[in-house]
C-alpha cells in the first residue's frame, strides 16, 4: 500500500508566477504516484543548515522523459524557499514522496464539488482540478489572493473549469483583479443564492479554512480541508504536527492528513 | 576486508552499534519500508507511560541552526497499547526492541516494566528521567542523584533484562546522577537526551514554541554531547555507555565509540533522512575498512589522550 519514496530528484524548470511565488518541476527516475492533496518532504539546501525538509503539496506528476516529473508550486517565505529559488537548473534535491492523505477525489467527482484556493494554497487544489477535468467531473473554482499578483495559475485554472462546464471565480482582498473580498465569502453568497454544492476542497490560509469549516458544518456540506502544520519528519515519527480532532485526540497530520474533513476537526477550527 | 560490527551494552549484545533513538522512529513500525527496524542494533521506542498522554499544544517543534526544539510533551499511546498492537510485529520482525519509560510518579515507571515484561521480544528498557517528578514538587527525576537512585532501584527490582538509565544535560551535577543510576542498578547509560532551549519569533515577540521551552537535538549539540560522554566515561570507565547527540555520520559514530560509548542512538537525523540509520552504518563500515579496524569493539574507548 505504501508507494512513497526517498529518492534524488533533479530540478529541471522554474518559472516565476507573482513577486513571490514560483513553479519547479522534479525530474525523478522512479514514478511518485502522487495523488491530489498528498505532499512530499524536499531538502531546501545542501549542509546541515537549514537542517530539516521542508512539506510542499504536489501540484501535478507525469511521465517525463524516462522518468517522472513532480510539480510544486511554492511561495518564498524563509530560507528554504529562498534557496529553493536560486538553486541552479540541474541541482539535485532530495524528495519523500509521496506523502499523507489527500482529497477524496472519487466523492468529488460523484457529485458537482467547489473547490477553493487561497494565495499559495492552490497546489493542491489545482492538482485536483486538473484531475477532476481529465476525467471529465464538473467543478467550480474559486481562487482568491491578497492582491491580483498573487493570483496564480489563471490561465490553467481557467482551462480545467472550462473543460468541465464549470465556473472559475476571482476574488482578492484588494479588488484589483475579479470580485473585492475573501473567496469564502464569495462561495457563500453563491449558495445563499441557490447555487449547490456537496463537497468542498479547500487549502489556503488558516483564516479562510476556518471560514470554510464553520460555513460548510452549517450548511451541511462536507468540506475537506488541506491543513499547513509545521512538520520536521512528514512520516508520523516525530509528532510535530499534531492536529487535534473533535473526539480530543492528537494526530499526524501528515500521516493521517494534511487533508481533514472540517466535521472532523476540533471545535476552534470553527470559531 | 570484513568488519565484526557487532558490540555489546553490558549483557545485551546488539548485531551493530547503531540504533533509533526514543521518540524519532516512533514505536518502531512506521518506517518498515525506508528503515526495517531489524536492520538496527536496536530500536528505542518513543517514550511509554502506563496511559495514554495528549501531550503539548502546538506549535510543538521549530528549527533552529543545525538543529531543532521541540516539545512534544511526551505524547504516547500509553504502554498497552504499544504491547498489543506493536510488541509482537517486532518480535516477528527480529528487532531488538528497548521500551523508553517515563511517568510522574516512580510507581508509574514500575508499573510500564511491569507491563512489558509480560511481552514478548522486549530486550530492555531506558529510563527517560528528564521528566517532572509530582511528588516531588515537580523536580526532574535526573536532577537529584537521591530521586534517580531510588527510582532506578525501583525499575531494577522489576525487571532482569537491560536496565539503561538516560541522563539529562540539564542536570546540575551530571558525574553525580551517572554515579546515582549505577548504584540504583542500571546496566548502562545513555546520553545525551535534548538540551533546555528557546527560540523567539521577533516579529510576535512572543516564543515560537506554545511551551516556550523545549529541547534542542540535531548536529547542533553534537560537541556538547561528545564531551558530557567522555565526561562519564572518565569518572565511570567500567559502566557501559550509549551515546546520543546530533549524529549525522559514521565518523560521528566513530568520535562517540572513541570517547567511550558502546553503542549510539540516531534521532534527528532520521527526520531529514528516514534511512540515515542505515546509512550511518554502512559509513561507519566503510570508515573501519578505510582504516583497517577489523572489529568495531576495538574503538570503544579508544580515545587517545592525554
Ligand atoms: C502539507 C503541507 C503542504 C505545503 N504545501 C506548500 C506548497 O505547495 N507551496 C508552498 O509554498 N508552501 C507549502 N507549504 C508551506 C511550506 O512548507 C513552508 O512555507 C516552508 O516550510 C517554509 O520554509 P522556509 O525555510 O522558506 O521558511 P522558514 O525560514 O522555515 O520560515 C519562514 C516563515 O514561514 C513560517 N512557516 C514555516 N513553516 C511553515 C508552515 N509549514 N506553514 C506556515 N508557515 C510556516 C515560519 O513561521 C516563518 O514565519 C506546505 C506546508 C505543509 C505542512
Ligand atoms: C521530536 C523528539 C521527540 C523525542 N522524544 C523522546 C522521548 O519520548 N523520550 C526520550 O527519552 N527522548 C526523546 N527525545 C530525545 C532523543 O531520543 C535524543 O536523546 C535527542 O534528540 C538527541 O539526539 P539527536 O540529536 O540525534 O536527535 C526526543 C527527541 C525529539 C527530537
Ligand atoms: S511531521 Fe513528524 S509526525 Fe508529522
Amino acid at each position: 500500500m505504501i508507494a512513497r519514496r526517498d529518492v534524488p530528484a533533479r530540478l529541471v524548470e522554474r518559472r516565476e508566477l507573482s513577486p513571490t511565488c514560483f513553479s519547479l518541476l522534479l525530474a525523478t527516475m522512479e514514478r511518485l504516484p502522487a495523488e491530489p492533496g498528498q505532499f512530499g518532504m524536499l531538502s531546501c539546501g545542501q549542509g546541515l543548515d537549514p537542517l530539516l525538509r521542508r512539506p510542499f503539496s504536489v501540484a501535478g506528476v507525469r511521465p517525463l522523459g524516462s522518468g517522472w516529473g513532480v510539480e510544486l508550486l511554492v511561495k518564498e517565505v524563509g530560507r528554504g524557499t529562498a534557496w529553493l529559488r536560486r538553486a541552479p537548473l540541474g541541482t539535485i534535491l532530495e524528495l519523500l514522496a509521496p506523502l499523507g492523505h489527500g482529497f477524496n477525489l472519487e466523492a468529488a467527482a460523484s457529485t458537482r464539488a467547489a473547490l477553493v484556493a487561497g494565495g499559495i494554497g492552490l497546489p493542491p487544489v489545482l492538482f485536483a482540478a486538473e484531475r477532476l477535468a481529465e476525467t471529465g467531473a464538473p467543478f467550480d473554482l474559486f481562487l482568491g489572493a491578497a492582491t491580483g499578483d498573487e493570483l496564480l495559475e489563471i490561465k490553467r485554472c481557467r482551462a480545467a473549469a472550462g473543460a468541465v462546464g464549470g465556473k472559475l471565480v476571482l476574488c482578492t482582498d484588494d479588488g484589483s483583479v475579479g470580485e473585492p473580498g475573501f473567496v469564502t465569502t464569495a462561495l457563500a453568497r453563491r449558495f445563499a443564492a441557490g447555487q449547490r454544492w456537496e463537497r468542498v476542497l479547500a487549502c489556503g490560509p488558516d483564516p479562510m479554512l476556518q471560514a470554510l469549516a464553520r460555513w460548510s458544518v452549517t450548511e451541511g456540506v462536507v468540506a475537506e480541508l488541506s491543513l499547513e502544520e509545521p512538520m520536521a519528519c512528514g512520516v508520523g515519527v516525530c509528532l510535530g504536527c499534531v492536529v487535534e480532532l473533535a473526539d480530543g485526540r492528537r494526530v499526524a497530520s501528515c500521516k493521517e492528513g494534511p487533508v481533514f474533513e472540517a466535521a472532523r476537526l476540533a471545535a476552534r477550527w470553527r470559531p | 576486508m570484513r568488519v565484526d560490527l557487532s558490540t555489546a551494552v553490558g549483557a545485551l549484545t546488539l548485531a551493530n552499534p547503531v540504533m533509533a533513538a526514543s521518540g524519532t522512529f516512533g514505536y518502531g513500525l512506521d518506517l518498515l519500508d525506508l528503515c526495517p527496524p531489524e536492520c538496527l542494533g536496536a530500536v528505542v521506542t518513543k517514550g511509554l507511560s502506563p496511559a495514554p498522554r495528549a501531550g503539548n499544544p502546538t506549535p510543538r517543534i521549530v528549527e533552529t541552526a543545525a538543529g531543532m526544539i521541540n516539545a512534544i510533551g511526551l505524547q504516547n499511546i500509553g504502554v498497552e497499547a504499544f504491547c498489543q498492537e506493536a510488541a509482537g510485529e517486532l518480535a516477528r520482525r527480529g528487532a531488538t526492541v528497548i521500551v523508553n519509560v517515563f511517568g510522574e510518579r516512580p510507581e508509574q515507571y514500575r508499573a510500564v516494566i511491569e507491563r512489558c515484561e509480560r511481552a514478548e521480544g522486549i530486550a530492555g528498557y531506558e529510563l527517560n528521567v528528564s521528566c517532572p517528578n509530582v511528588d516531588h514538587g515537580g523536580m526532574e527525576f535526573g536532577h537529584d542523584p537521591h530521586q534517580l537512585e531510588a527510582l532506578t532501584a525501583l525499575c531494577r527490582a522489576a525487571t532482569s533484562k537491560s536496565l539503561w538509565v538516560k541522563l539529562s544535560p540539564n542536570a546540575p551535577d551530571l558525574v553525580g546522577t551517572a554515579h546515582a543510576a549505577v548504584a540504583g542498578g542500571a546496566d548502562a547509560l545513555t546520553l545525551i537526551n535534548t538540551l533546555r532551549a528557546m527560540a523567539i519569533d521577533p516579529y510576535r515577540r512572543r516564543p515560537v514554541l506554545a511551551t516556550a521551552f523545549g529541547g534542542l537535538s540535531g548536529p547542533a549539540i553534537k560537541p556538547i554531547a561528545l564531551r558530557m560522554l567522555y565526561e562519564v566515561h572518565c569518572a565511570l570507565p567500567t559502566v557501559p555507555l550509549v551515546g546520543i547527540g546530533g549524529i549525522e555520520t559514521g565518523s560521528d559514530v566513530v568520535e562517540f565509540l572513541l570517547a567511550g560509548a558502546s553503542a549510539v542512538q540516531v534521532g534527528t537525523a532520521i527526520f531529514r533522512h528516514p534511512a540515515a540509520p542505515l546509512r550511518i552504518l554502512s559509513e561507519l563500515e566503510d570508515f573501519c575498512v578505510a582504516q583497517k579496524v577489523g572489529e568495531l569493539r576495538a574503538l570503544i574507548g579508544g580515545l587517545r589522550w592525554p
